[in-house]
């Protein structure tokens, strides 16, 4: 029985960790069980509990400190990834061997490992070596995209990583709850793209014949792929959050070899003293 | 943070002593306005070291150039700078004040410094001025304060980003498409001149990405033996970086031994004419449509 696991990856401040918790909570409204593990050595806090934590194994602060190493952010960053990746049987350990676990893996955001260090692509085949089926999620700030230009230097980005991950992949624009009016109804014209209609907008902008043949090539590639695009999650609206959920899903193939599993019953009142439902919920698996 | 402004630290970098002539260009605004290098690339990829040689190189050719230093969080500056964020921003205080981790710290460095960095433009003067950027790539150009740097000093001097590649770390295909597309990305976000180092040619020559560039056929083939994840969508890719290379600045350079350094100046002053061009087409076209 497979596993699922989404690599949620981005740029640092693009709400890695705020999508893992949002998701969690919003697995639970409907009933479905989605556990997450931190596996960025340098996170401060996280609002939700998680199945694992990296810096259970080791910490940027104390590679940092570590007089022999001698190490700046990026160096003991680095390090410590590659210590992780030497160590992949903690992982394992931590994450035991549950039939149908849905897993969200919270990354480091920096670009530089994934693709100069073979540490997440190592990652990936471990995953699909126990059985996890994989697929990467890369978010962008929807506030970095807000403007032809912008939008495309985020899909290229988001390219950069899935080039180098060989997994599906989902792209999505995170804090569109933050975004102004005016700001929300440009963006909503990438959303769907008609890429060619676009550019013709933007053709004042396009300063040279370079530019504009290498927009149009860009443009093609997203019209031609749709995987390339990217979906907008804000964190208010739970239809927004469930046809991310369906896309990612439907990359991964969830739901197609489930059991029929009993629904998980909310808690209405105080919890049964003696965890009745709790251990029941354990035989019945 | 006090509210003192900001000094130019001149005497660090006025080792060779004269001012030359054109240095007070910036402030009366007249002919020659200095050109600002924007050194960007991956951590591990050598920006330091090459703001270092070209520093030297440039000494050496009696042309100081102003540098300025915008990694909050590097041990040692190797070369002297004329502004160093450090001695605005305390990294390590900032990390304690606002209990943040290392990557929170320096990009709130970079934010404190952003708000202060129109008096940091004053000071620029000399014929080049160079920018080291932190070491982590997206804290400068997927933050709003690298933005508001980049965007500051574009608007004020003719700019031209340098991207920075560890060429020994992208002889595979798929590695350096992938660095391909990520420069592709900071050209689109920065809409600047772009010249790309393929650094480190010490280690290995830098030909074999030149003829990928070159050949798209030869990259394909390589390619191929790689990888067959999705094959038509990077082939696809592929032609995207085509076109994308064939209006690429590339130089091969190596910081450490100082090759490829007259040849990168070639290609700076052609990226500085096409400055040129582009601002002049972006007021043409702010002339023809106001808003």
């Amino acid at each position: 029985m497979p596993r699922f696991a989404q690599l949620v990856m981005g740029p640092a401040g693009s709400g890695k960790s705020t999508y893992c918790s949002t998701l969690v909570q919003h697995a639970e409204t409907i009933g479905r069980s989605v556990q997450v593990v931190n596996l960025d050595p340098a996170a401060e806090h996280f609002h939700y509990p998680v199945m694992a934590d990296i810096r259970e194994l080791i910490q940027v602060d104390d590679v940092m400190e570590d007089d022999s190493l001698r190490f700046g952010p990026n160096g003991g960053l680095v390090f410590c990834m590659e210590y992780f990746a030497n160590n992949f049987d903690w992982l394992e350990e931590c994450l035991g061997h549950v039939d149908d676990d849905y897993i969200l893996f919270d990354c480091p955001g920096q670009i530089e490992l994934y693709t100069h260090l073979p540490v997440m692509k190592q990652l990936v085949e471990k995953l699909q070596q126990w059985e996890f089926r994989v697929c990467g999620v890369f978010l962008v700030d929807s506030q970095f995209m807000v403007e032809t230009f912008k939008f495309i230097s985020g899909v290229l980005a988001a390219l950069s990583a899935m080039t180098s991950l060989e997994i599906p992949q989902v792209n999505i624009m995170t804090k569109m709850d933050l975004l102004s009016h005016k700001a929300k109804k440009e963006i909503e014209k990438y959303l769907d793209p008609d890429m060619y209609s676009m550019m013709e907008d933007n053709a004042l902008g396009l300063r040279s014949k370079k530019f504009k043949k290498l927009t149009k090539a860009i443009c093609g590639l997203i019209d031609d792929y749709s995987m390339v695009r990217f979906l907008p999650f804000d964190r208010t609206d739970e239809e927004g959050m469930n046809i991310v959920l369906q896309h990612i899903d439907f990359s991964i193939q969830y739901g197609e070899d489930l059991e029929f599993k009993e629904p998980r019953e909310t808690e209405e009142e105080p919890s049964n003293a003696n965890y009745d439902d709790f251990f029941q919920d354990k035989v019945d698996d | 943070m006090d509210g003192a402004p900001l000094v130019g630290n001149e005497e660090g970098g006025g080792a060779g002593g004269s001012t030359q002539p054109e240095g007070r260009a910036a402030a009366s605004g007249a002919q020659q306005k200095p050109l600002c290098l924007i050194v960007l690339g991956m951590a591990g990829s050598g920006k330091t070291t090459f703001v270092q040689r070209l520093t030297a190189h440039l000494y050496a050719k009696e042309r100081p150039p102003y540098v300025i230093n915008l990694d909050p969080a590097v041990h040692e500056v190797p070369f002297p700078a004329n502004i160093d964020i450090r001695d605005t921003v305390n990294y390590k205080e900032v990390m304690k004040q606002y209990g943040l981790g290392p990557n929170g710290g320096i990009v709130t460095s970079l934010n404190l410094f952003a708000t202060r960095f129109d008096q940091v433009m004053k000071f620029i003067e000399k014929k080049y001025v160079l920018i080291d950027t932190p070491g982590q790539i997206e804290v400068f150009t997927w933050s709003a304060s690298g933005t508001i740097i980049t965007e500051a000093l574009a608007s004020s001097f003719p700019c031209v980003v340098v991207y920075v590649m560890d060429t020994s770390r992208s002889v595979n295909p798929v590695t350096f498409m992938s660095n391909m597309l990520y420069a592709c990305s900071i050209l689109y976000k920065t809409k600047l001149p772009f010249i790309v180092i393929m650094n480190k040619t010490d280690i290995i020559d830098h030909s074999f990405a030149v003829e990928w560039m070159q050949d798209f056929e030869a990259f394909q083939d390589a390619l191929n033996q790689e990888t067959s994840y999705v094959s038509n969508l990077t082939r696809s890719m592929s032609l995207v970086l085509d076109e994308f290379y064939s209006s690429l600045r590339v130089v091969g350079v190596s910081a450490i031994t100082g090759s490829g350094l007259d040849e990168l100046f070639v290609q700076v002053s052609e990226a500085a004419k096409e400055y040129e061009t582009l601002t002049s087409n972006i007021m043409e076209s702010k002339l023809l449509n106001p808003w």
